[in-house]
């Protein structure tokens, strides 16, 4: 497909820029072990008031902090600089010279930034996943590892589609400058297992913003507590999430080009 | 020798050096630099000595690099000096005492110092507040100068909603409120459309005039210069090549005269000579041809300033 | 020497001045502001729902808080975040890059005070759009909240004192961009170190003894815990009053590092300049 294409050579060309600021690796690792850090404190003091929660054990909550981690760095490298890209071009109208080239232009918005760094968060919250699987009394089958693996990706593209949709309303409101901001608050909601949100929470969780999906059900998998029609239900939704995404961006970019023309 | 009274700037023997790291390109480099720094002298300006007097307007001409940006901010206390001494009104810049600065400015082109995001009035309000201005006078000096820049209905509007130009000439406005007596304008019509351009040196003019400021002028469009400043100081790599009369600039740097002519069927004619040839050539010319019209001219100063820029 | 206005006279100007024209632009970019303040309404519900989950699973308290102390706690503490928000090193980075520092040294008037006025103006914007946020979580959560008038009045100076603690300490972060590119990183550790001892995270009481004995020798706990204390909790007068008076020592810590370090930051900025 062109865009896995399109998306090797952005990623070529993001390393490359990026080589160049050395530091900016020790920063990003920093930050990494500082967000690693507080995830770690904030487990052992919960868990220092109670053993379980919703029916969770420390090791399986473990196992969510570390996908909620891990995910958060494949967002902060690939997904929400492009996102705010798009949103500032839009703002400035800028996104004329893109919509000129003769690659789909939902690709090119999607692939062209790339924050290496940024991605030292993906391994060191493999690491805190493989501390935690490694606690949990049953181990986790090769079976087990590869569909992990394959609803990680699949939770990834959950996130994008959420991102995109909500990048593609600044077609129609100019100013959406919290963006970020308002995504990094409801993302850490993915911390916790969604069972303790009460009722309209969680549906908004895991439908409106598809945190628990793309953070809980991959969790599931390692702590074994996936049930089939989850994943059907899972993967169904996400089929439906991608096709509304592509509709909206087309919807969108009709509106901005007729717009500005 | 007898001692000069001090005027409003008296700059002696001011020097700016720079430590900046150095910096190859290359990937051994760039790791080699991780390791060990390599530093390297930059020699902005280098022992300079000038006096200025009150009223004075006075431009500094030189290209880019040559240290003008950087002795206006060692004047207006942006910047410490390496060596020397240079004082302002009697005051040490870089000792940044509010009694200076409310007697001072310093507006540079390009650089907004109002708020973005506010009407130019609020920020002029902000102003009197910050420069203590009683009401009275803050409000006549507003509208004396709004008036002389013709911005009434520009100061209402966001700043950022403004053109370059507009912005500048509203920038001016909040810069002058305080109605300093030293003026420092760095390159002030940079990126200005010639109409804004010729509209700013008026009011400078003006200003200069009604208040008897003293004004120190960086630019490197010689139309400014030429307009504004009697008096220009040449820096070239940190150095004082001319300090002096804009007229005697000619005389000092170039050896040549321009002759121009108009012939009688319509012909325009150039011809630059050596000074000492002018007359004999002009002669020549007007024996040997029908003239309708003749100038003998210094070359244009930009020709001049740029002979002396290429040595 | 032209005449001058009294300084206090335009101190009172400026600040007045700043805060009406700040308050005009939150109310242009409402649209913005309630994003951002959907945002953070997440953090504080996030805590208030797993403790309360705790708490009901272990017999209706932990460490003597109900579900409904815990909402309490974090609905007040949405309030005392945004009396939280001052601008960050990251802002510095850009005022410096931009020009702006250089701008504010050419200026009679120490830079210090256009922040803090600037953001208190902003301050009573959002204390206003803050009003329904906390009416609507109540309505889900049912906070146990019964603040006496003393309470309520020693609140209301309480976050400002708040306000003014952490203006000080992030100025003096920010200051750290002037020497260095790296100041990101002190700032992420100062502000990690705060989530865990100011009672951002959790109320207090909650954290190991040890982190409370180390917090009550730190300013954070001045600047969260405290406030959201005084109107949730049970406090004596004398330690009201005894609150407000370590707010105002921090307060002054604070701005006599931020007066030494300015000297020096000015003196290293004009060495280079920008």
């Amino acid at each position: 497909m062109r865009a896995f294409g399109l998306a090797w050579v952005y990623l070529r060309l993001g390393v490359l820029n990026e080589l160049q600021y050395r530091a900016n690796f020790f920063i990003a690792a920093f930050q990494s072990l500082l967000s690693v850090a507080l995830g770690l404190v904030v487990l052992a003091l919960v868990y220092s008031h109670t053993t379980t929660l919703n029916g969770w054990t420390e090791s399986e909550l473990l196992v969510i902090v570390g996908v909620q981690i891990l995910l958060g760095g494949v967002i902060h490298s690939t997904i929400q600089p492009n996102m705010q890209r798009l949103v500032d071009e839009v703002r400035d109208g800028k996104l004329d010279l893109l919509l000129t080239k003769p690659e789909d232009a939902q690709a090119l918005v999607s692939l062209r930034e790339v924050q290496i760094w940024q991605a030292v968060d993906v391994i060191s919250g493999a690491a805190v996943v493989v501390v935690g699987a490694a606690r949990i009394a049953h181990g986790v089958g090769v079976v087990g590892a590869i569909a992990f693996v394959a609803l990680l990706g699949f939770g990834a593209l959950l996130l994008y589609c959420f991102w995109l949709i909500l990048a593609t309303g600044s077609f129609w409101v100019v100013n959406m400058g919290y963006l970020a901001e308002l995504f990094e608050g409801i993302y850490q909601t993915g911390r916790w297992p969604i069972g303790i949100y009460p009722g309209w929470l969680r549906y908004s969780m895991t439908y409106l913003v598809p945190i628990g999906f793309a953070v809980t059900v991959p969790a599931q998998v390692l702590t074994g507590r996936l049930h089939w029609p989850t994943v059907v239900v899972a993967l169904c939704f996400g089929a439906a999430l991608t096709g509304l995404t592509r509709v909206f961006w087309r919807v969108g970019l009709r509106r901005y080009s007729g717009a500005s023309a | 020798m007898l001692r000069r009274v001090p005027g409003v700037v008296h700059v002696s023997e001011l020097t700016k050096i720079f430590r900046v790291p150095e910096r190859e390109g290359g990937m051994n480099a760039a790791l080699r630099s991780l390791v060990k720094r390599q530093w390297r002298d930059v020699h902005a300006v280098e022992r300079i000595s000038f006096d200025i007097d009150a009223g004075e307007v006075v431009g500094f001409l030189g290209p880019n690099g040559a240290g003008k940006t950087t002795t206006l901010k060692m004047l207006s206390g942006l910047l410490y000096p390496t060596s020397g001494e240079g004082t302002v009104l009697g005051h040490v810049p870089s000792k940044r005492e509010r009694d200076y600065l409310r007697r001072m400015t310093l507006v540079m082109g390009n650089r907004n110092q109002l708020q973005w995001d506010l009407p130019a009035l609020d920020s002029f309000e902000l102003n009197r507040a910050i420069y203590r201005l009683p009401r009275e006078d803050f409000r006549k000096t507003r509208d004396e100068l709004i008036g002389l820049l013709d911005v009434g209905d520009l100061v209402r509007k966001p700043v950022r909603q403004l053109s370059l130009g507009e912005r500048m000439k509203v920038e001016i406005v909040g810069s002058l409120l305080h109605l300093p007596q030293v003026l420092f304008l760095d390159e002030p019509t940079i990126g200005l459309d010639v109409t804004m351009q010729r509209r700013l040196r008026v009011f400078i003019a003006e200003y200069n005039q009604r208040y008897g400021a003293t004004v120190l002028l960086t630019s490197h469009y010689m139309a400014d210069v030429e307009a504004l400043c009697k008096r220009v100081i040449v820096i070239h790599h940190g150095q004082i090549l001319f300090d002096g009369q804009l007229d005697a600039l000619a005389d000092r740097f170039t050896t040549t005269k321009t002759i121009k002519a108009v012939l009688a069927d319509g012909e325009q004619v150039t011809l630059t000579v050596p000074r000492a040839e002018t007359s004999k050539t002009t002669a020549q010319l007007l024996a040997e041809h029908e003239v309708h019209d003749l100038t003998v001219e210094d070359p244009p100063i930009e020709d001049v300033i740029e002979q002396v820029f290429a040595s | 020497m032209p005449r001058q206005e009294p300084w206090l006279r335009s101190m009172v100007d400026f600040y007045a001045t700043m805060m009406r024209t700040q308050l005009l632009m939150q109310f242009q970019y409402r649209a913005a502001t309630y994003m951002y303040t959907l945002g953070m309404v997440a953090e504080p519900t996030i805590y208030l729902v797993v403790w309360s989950s705790i708490a009901r699973s272990h017999g209706g308290t932990v460490n003597g808080l109900t579900p409904q102390a815990f909402a309490a706690y974090y609905i007040v503490w949405t309030l005392v975040r945004t009396m939280n928000i001052v601008f960050t090193p990251y802002g510095w980075e850009e005022r410096i890059r931009e020009g702006q520092l250089s701008a504010g040294l050419l200026r009679p008037l120490h830079p210090i005070h256009f922040d803090l006025a600037m953001f208190a103006g902003q301050k009573l914007v959002w204390i206003l759009m803050y009003l329904p946020i906390a009416v609507g979580l109540s309505l889900v959560f049912h906070p146990a909240l019964h603040p006496g008038t003393v309470q309520i009045l020693v609140f209301l100076v309480a976050i400002w004192g708040a306000y003014l603690i952490r203006s000080m300490n992030l100025w003096i972060l920010g200051m750290v961009s002037i020497w260095t590119t790296r100041a990101s990183a002190i700032f992420q550790t100062y502000v990690l170190t705060e989530l865990l001892l100011s009672g951002r995270l959790v109320p207090l009481t909650l954290m190991p003894h040890w982190a409370q004995t180390l917090a009550a020798w730190l300013p954070f706990k001045w600047t969260f815990y405290f406030p959201i204390e005084v109107l949730v909790g049970h406090m004596s007068n004398l330690s009201l009053v005894g609150g407000l008076g370590m707010q105002l020592l921090w307060t002054a810590i604070g701005a006599s590092v931020v007066a030494g370090a300015w000297r020096l930051s000015v003196r290293h900025y004009s060495a280079v300049g920008n």
